[in-house]
């Protein structure tokens, strides 16, 4: 006899039992869907409360990474600053920046002292318990430069040739990774992620693998190199909430999404680092 | 005077339960031998439930201390600053001077504060400091220890002033020394080495109030009397300054605080000079100006040393390093911080009077709790080792390395 059977019998030979149970669990589903985030009886997010009644908003940000933040005797200045302030803008509240040290941004969020950390951070697992990150709005990650009459597009292309990386940095590392997987590939090693890229342009390299924000500075004057599309190794920066906030992380995501599409976030990294420059295949598809 | 006995029978000198059962009717007590025998087996076996449960449990991870082993390198100068005070968790004690061999290094220099293990009135809990000495004995390492912080008590009660750990009047130097020379006492032929205080030119280091070379050097007299009094071949390491160039409430300069030491005569209470040395973001030979925080500063303390004809008085660098961090303005791009850290270790070897220079600093307990340190560090927090930790390695012990330049 299988177990369902079983169960079908007791059912039958206990039907108030059976009834009773039922509504039981009809119940107890009842109220995990009532209490859920949003739900009727659901937690309140007491911050985004606070924004609609206060039409306030406050944003850590750790002003000693120029361009993205600096602190300038006007004003707080810088990519994240920006994206504070259009964040607010969408979201119709007035944006208030407390400017602190890194190591005290996880400590403000957590007692409610800023409402988003904005400050170039990385989702780290050692917070997701009560820390929710949202997609990234910066990629600093490596990325594959090449001559543009003779592009690179993926590590993969380059079995049998030669790869140029900054010494000890995660282009680096990620070469020695990629050397593993490939029948032959030559890494060469220099001090400064630029002096890889005028290895590049020399000739004297196939590729190099440096970090996005060097190669979109150093591709904005050297318009014989293109980057590839993809980073071979990405380092996003994303925005931290706390995850009780559910309604502002809906809203700020929203916003950020908005952004993204309607390319105000563009323009805002444009300001600060410079036009990105086109890849291999915008090239192609421009020619 | 005998007690008044109510029910006449004191002949027996029964009390407590026992008596108390024998005096129960009898239908009480075989209701009570009822439920015993009813519930005792159901207790028994919840007994057992609960025991098979614990066993469930994972094990802390189990600590043996494995052969003696000795520090194979070709540098003898390397040496880096550890933080395993805070570090709770022994295996991960274990595990960092394992790496710490490994890489080279035959000296380390720990952090021992004073109220860690004071328990007041003279007592000591050295349980803490027992188990990292015994495990840098057993990794074959010179500990340098480096001794400071205040307990509670010999500060001002809260209600009354705030302070912080750092806060040391002189009312309570010959606690400190007291301290000393305990510690002292108890690692006599273990650590032979000890650093008072740490960068006393700095508002910071003395809770808050001005730095003042006068009071450090009172500081350095008692402490260096209470050290050779528990032991005699003890070194004592005065210091231990922050170059900086302020000159303020809130900083001295090195120079000038050193200065001021030699005038008071606090030669005679150090037999060898701590000193912090780092790099920011010029490489490690970038010449010595006195208005510049570089590595070759130590060249300047070591211009005053022998100017005050302290010339055979060595000089230890027992924090120096370079960070890495892309955040901060005074840091610089992995592959200069390893061509730095290289070129220092390459100077401290050719300076007769330089003994070693300690890399602050090796591995924090948590990466997150402090960025700029986590950024100097050659491990991080989960034991990764860092590039620059390959590349010192294969220097101290001769191999080869993508990473050497």
């Amino acid at each position: 006899m299988s177990r369902l059977d079983t169960v079908r019998k007791w059912a039958r030979r206990h039907p108030r039992w059976t009834v009773a149970l039922a509504a039981g669990v009809a119940a107890l589903l009842t109220l995990w869907a009532l209490t859920r985030p949003g739900m009727p009886l659901g937690p309140i997010d007491l911050t985004w409360h606070r924004m609609q009644v206060n039409r306030d908003f406050y944003v850590g940000i750790d002003p000693s990474y120029p361009p993205f933040a600096e602190w300038t005797p006007d004003a707080i200045v810088g990519i994240e600053p920006d994206i504070a302030r259009k964040l607010g803008e969408r979201m119709g509240v007035e944006t208030s920046i407390l400017i602190m040290g890194y190591d005290g941004l996880y400590d403000a969020l957590y007692t409610g002292e800023v409402d988003l950390i904005l400050a170039g951070l990385r989702a780290d697992p050692l917070y997701a318990e009560w820390v929710h990150y949202s997609p990234p709005y910066f990629d600093a990650g490596q990325v594959l430069v090449s001559r543009a009459d003779a592009p690179v597009g993926e590590m993969a292309a380059l079995d049998g040739k030669r790869l140029a990386v900054e010494i000890a940095s995660a282009g680096d590392q990620a070469a020695q990774r990629w050397q593993r997987r490939l029948d032959t590939l030559h890494v060469e090693r220099y001090l400064l992620p630029e002096d890889a890229l005028v290895a590049v342009e020399r000739g004297e390299v196939d590729a190099a693998l440096v970090d996005a924000i060097t190669a979109r500075e150093y591709l904005r004057t050297h318009s014989g190199l293109v980057r590839a599309a993809e980073m071979t190794a990405p380092d996003e920066y994303v925005i931290a909430m706390r995850r009780a906030n559910y309604r502002l992380i809906e809203a700020v995501e929203a916003s950020l999404a908005d952004m993204q599409a309607d390319g105000t976030l563009d323009a805002i990294i444009e300001q600060w680092l410079g036009p990105e420059p086109s890849t291999q295949g915008e090239r192609n598809a421009s020619s | 005077m005998k007690a008044h006995d109510p029910a006449g029978d004191s002949a027996a000198p029964e009390s407590g339960d026992h008596a108390r059962l024998r005096a129960m009717p009898l239908t009480d007590r075989s209701t009570l031998r009822r439920l015993a025998s009813r519930y005792l087996p159901r207790l028994a076996r919840l007994g057992v439930l609960a025991l098979a449960l614990i066993s469930f449990a994972p094990a802390p991870p189990r600590v043996v201390l494995g052969p003696p082993q000795t520090v194979e390198t070709h540098h003898p100068e390397i040496c880096v600053h550890t933080r395993l005070t805070d570090e709770v968790e022994e295996w991960k004690i274990q595990r960092t001077l394992a790496l710490v061999r490994e890489m080279g290094a035959p000296t380390i220099v720990e952090y021992f504060p004073w109220p860690y293990v004071d328990r007041g009135e003279g007592r000591y809990d050295w349980t803490h400091s027992d188990r990292i000495i015994r495990h840098a004995e057993n990794q074959g390492l010179r500990v340098i220890a480096r001794l400071g912080l205040v307990p509670a008590w010999a500060r001002p009660p809260a209600e009354e002033r705030v302070t912080s750990l750092t806060y040391l009047t002189e009312d309570y130097f010959d606690e400190f020394a007291a301290f000393v020379g305990a510690f002292v006492e108890r690692y006599r032929g273990r650590v032979e080495d000890v650093i008072i205080w740490n960068e006393p030119n700095l508002s910071l280091e003395w809770g808050g109030r001005a730095p003042d070379p006068d009071a450090y050097a009172e500081l350095l007299r008692q402490s260096y009397a209470a050290a050779h009094a528990a032991n005699p071949d003890v070194r004592v390491l005065g210091g231990a300054l922050a170059p900086t160039l302020e000159t303020s409430g809130s900083a001295m300069s090195d120079l000038a605080f050193l200065e001021r030491l030699y005038e008071l005569g606090a030669a005679e209470w150090f037999d060898a000079l701590a000193v912090h040395t780092y790099g920011f973001t010029a490489p490690a030979d970038d010449p010595p100006d006195p208005g510049v925080v570089n590595f070759r500063r130590v060249e300047l303390i070591r211009e005053i040393m022998v100017r005050h004809g302290d010339a055979d008085t060595p000089i230890v660098i027992t924090e120096s390093g370079w960070s890495d961090d892309p955040r901060w303005t005074n840091s610089v791009r992995p592959g200069q911080r390893i061509a730095y850290t290289l070129d220092a270790f390459e100077q401290v070897a050719a300076w007769p009077w330089a003994e070693a220079v300690c890399i602050w600093n090796f591995r924090i307990p948590v990466d997150q709790a402090n960025r700029r340190d986590a950024y100097f560090a050659l491990v991080s927090s989960d034991f990764t080792r860092k590039p620059v930790y390959e590349a010192v390695q294969a220097y101290a012990r001769g191999w080869d390395s993508p990473y050497l330049p």
